[in-house]
């Protein structure tokens, strides 16, 4: 044994020094109110973001988490391996529901530096002066073994029993004629390719989505940017400011580029393109009208690339009824209509705005949809400083945005009859394509704003 | 003999000393027991409802029997290229009829869509 801890302490002193200059392995909850963008992490070669939390070494909890995320988020620290240490991105002012949730936590005030605080917590870590967080869950196995027989079976044929307590999978009739299970799954609140929040309950038969529904525990929560918890991220957003007051067109557009930037780069991430989101996000900080040039070779570079358009092309199709006067901003341009609130801005007007349009309606339309409409606000931030908004309603990035609710309530009641019968990978492709965010969601009706215009109808192929 | 058979004994005892020092070191630093949380698989934070035993519809199953067949032929496509030459004529009409049968086999298996993935 003596021998053993001799061995197993030199190892460390050998390897320790090795794994303090690694990567942080980092696992991020992302919350409302973050001093810090999670795309801010992406750009760092000294911190890597994991898409699981097996695989990282420090939580990252990116501003407050709405109740109802707090017991997945939970459980989700509770899965990381020892050693493991929490960070926590906070504002000051918060609710003593907030301060209790992770006790262990290091606490990065908004002045502060979380770059370099990852970095201390997990050389502190490793070099044990930093303790490994104590569990926040009980150490309870989650489904004990309750079957009968070798395998648990439950001694009536192979599905008869309730092996390690969890029932097994309902019987159905698949796309094939044949009668097999039906896997019922919860993805979410923090699966990393979806929005944070977004709970969906899956019924999968392989990989096959039969159904989905969206969690209730998504609206318990109502609209959560009304909460008060998210000032921060009101004073941010031009748009959310530009729903009270004037905002330059110049500043409105350049914060749109952003965003379908932004989205693009998941979008990449999420298919597999890990190196070329990373390009796609290094031109958000330093984006300028004159940058438009580089866009433009990007989009080159995208249509070359022959992955990225057979995984997009005629998935997820959305059709025009289904848009129509719901202000949905580019996933409705994508489907041919001119539905775009800038139309009836003066400030727009002035500058002889015109929509841009594809007309596939499928997931390539969405960010072909997009980077076209980066290009475009390039163009109209160049050309324009005069005030637009202050209407009590904004075409933001995602669609049409008034005060208690945005288009993302909209686009999830198309969500589930959108993705039934696809395979997973084209659900999630379809699901990344709608850009949604959460925080908007809550159970309002659909907006309605019908605005039509002349389209510049830039031709799919 | 007798050295060669001691050459293969020495490769034999330090290989599986390689194996077992491997295996102890992994022990040493590996901490392999988890807590019940831990085990719970990660879907975004919640737990799962249902066991994940289920049985689905192998869809690549008629591709991989067919995949099977041809490479069963290029299988027997190397003695035949042995004999070939000294047999000429007949050797090349024999594997003609042969995977003119296996092509039957893979027209039927279009006909019917087997080839199709959804």
């Amino acid at each position: 044994m003596v021998m053993r801890d001799a061995v197993a302490e030199g190892l460390r002193r050998l390897l320790i020094p090795l794994a303090c200059r690694a990567p942080v392995r980092v696992f991020a909850l992302a919350g409302v109110n973050s001093p810090t963008n999670i795309d801010d992490l992406r750009l760092r070669d000294d911190i890597c973001l994991v898409d699981s939390p097996r695989s990282a070494n420090v939580l990252w909890v990116a501003g407050l988490l709405p109740a109802p995320l707090q017991d997945s988020a939970r459980r989700v620290h509770a899965m990381m391996s020892h050693p493991r240490a929490t960070v926590w991105s906070r504002p000051s002012v918060m609710t003593a529901e907030h301060a209790t949730l992770f006790p262990h936590a290091t606490i990065v005030g908004p002045s502060e530096d979380l770059f370099e605080a990852l970095r201390t917590v997990q050389r502190a870590l490793l070099t044990k002066r930093h303790a490994s967080d104590e569990a926040l869950l009980p150490d309870e196995e989650p489904a004990p073994w309750r079957g009968v027989g070798p395998y648990g079976q439950g001694g009536t044929g192979m599905t008869g029993g309730v092996p390690y307590g969890r029932p097994m999978a309902e019987r159905a009739p698949d796309r094939d004629g044949l009668e097999l299970d039906q896997l019922p799954m919860r993805i979410g609140p923090f699966f990393p390719p979806f929005p944070s929040g977004l709970i969906l309950d899956v019924r999968l038969q392989g990989d096959v989505v039969q159904e989905v529904t969206i969690a209730e525990s998504l609206f318990a929560q109502g609209n959560v940017l009304s909460s008060g918890e998210s000032q921060g991220d009101l004073l941010r957003d031009p748009f959310r400011r530009a729903l009270t007051e004037p905002v330059p067109v110049g500043e409105l557009e350049l914060a749109r580029a952003r965003h379908h930037l932004r989205w693009l780069a998941h979008a990449l991430r999420v298919h597999g393109l890990e190196a070329l989101g990373r390009r796609v996000l290094m031109f958000v900080p330093a984006l300028e009208p004159g940058k438009a040039g580089d866009i433009l070779a990007l989009r080159r570079l995208l249509d070359r690339i022959r992955t990225f358009d057979w995984s997009t092309a005629g998935v997820g199709i959305l059709e025009r009824q289904q848009l129509s006067g719901r202000g949905l901003g580019p996933v409705a341009r994508a489907a041919g209509l001119s539905d775009d609130s800038r139309l009836v801005d003066p400030a727009y007007d002035k500058l002889g705005f015109e929509p841009l349009v594809h007309n596939d309606g499928d997931c390539r339309a969405r960010w072909r949809q997009r980077l076209g409409e980066v290009i475009q606000s390039l163009a109209l931030a160049r050309a324009g400083a005069q005030p637009a908004g202050g209407a009590g309603s904004v075409e933001s990035p995602r669609g049409v945005l008034r005060p208690e609710t945005g288009p993302t309530p909209a686009l999830l009641t198309l969500l589930p009859g959108l993705v039934r019968g696809m395979e997973w990978g084209d659900a999630v492709t379809t699901i990344v394509s709608l850009d949604l965010d959460v925080r908007e969601a809550r159970a309002a009706s659909p907006v309605e704003t019908p605005t039509s215009g002349k389209p510049a109808v830039e031709r799919d192929e | 003999m007798l050295a060669a058979l001691g050459a293969a004994l020495i490769v034999f005892v330090a290989g599986l000393s390689a194996w077992l020092a491997v295996r102890r070191v992994g022990d040493v630093l590996n901490r392999p027991e988890t807590t019940g949380p831990q085990r719970i698989p990660f879907s975004g934070g919640d737990p799962p409802a249902v066991h994940a035993w289920n049985r689905f519809h192998a869809r690549y199953y008629a591709m991989a029997l067919l995949f099977l067949a041809f490479d069963m032929e290029m299988v027997f496509m190397y003695p035949w290229a042995v004999v070939f030459v000294r047999e000429g004529m007949i050797a090349f009409v024999e594997m003609l009829m042969f995977i003119v049968i296996l092509m039957l086999g893979i027209l039927y298996a279009w006909r019917e869509g087997a080839l199709e993935w959804s």
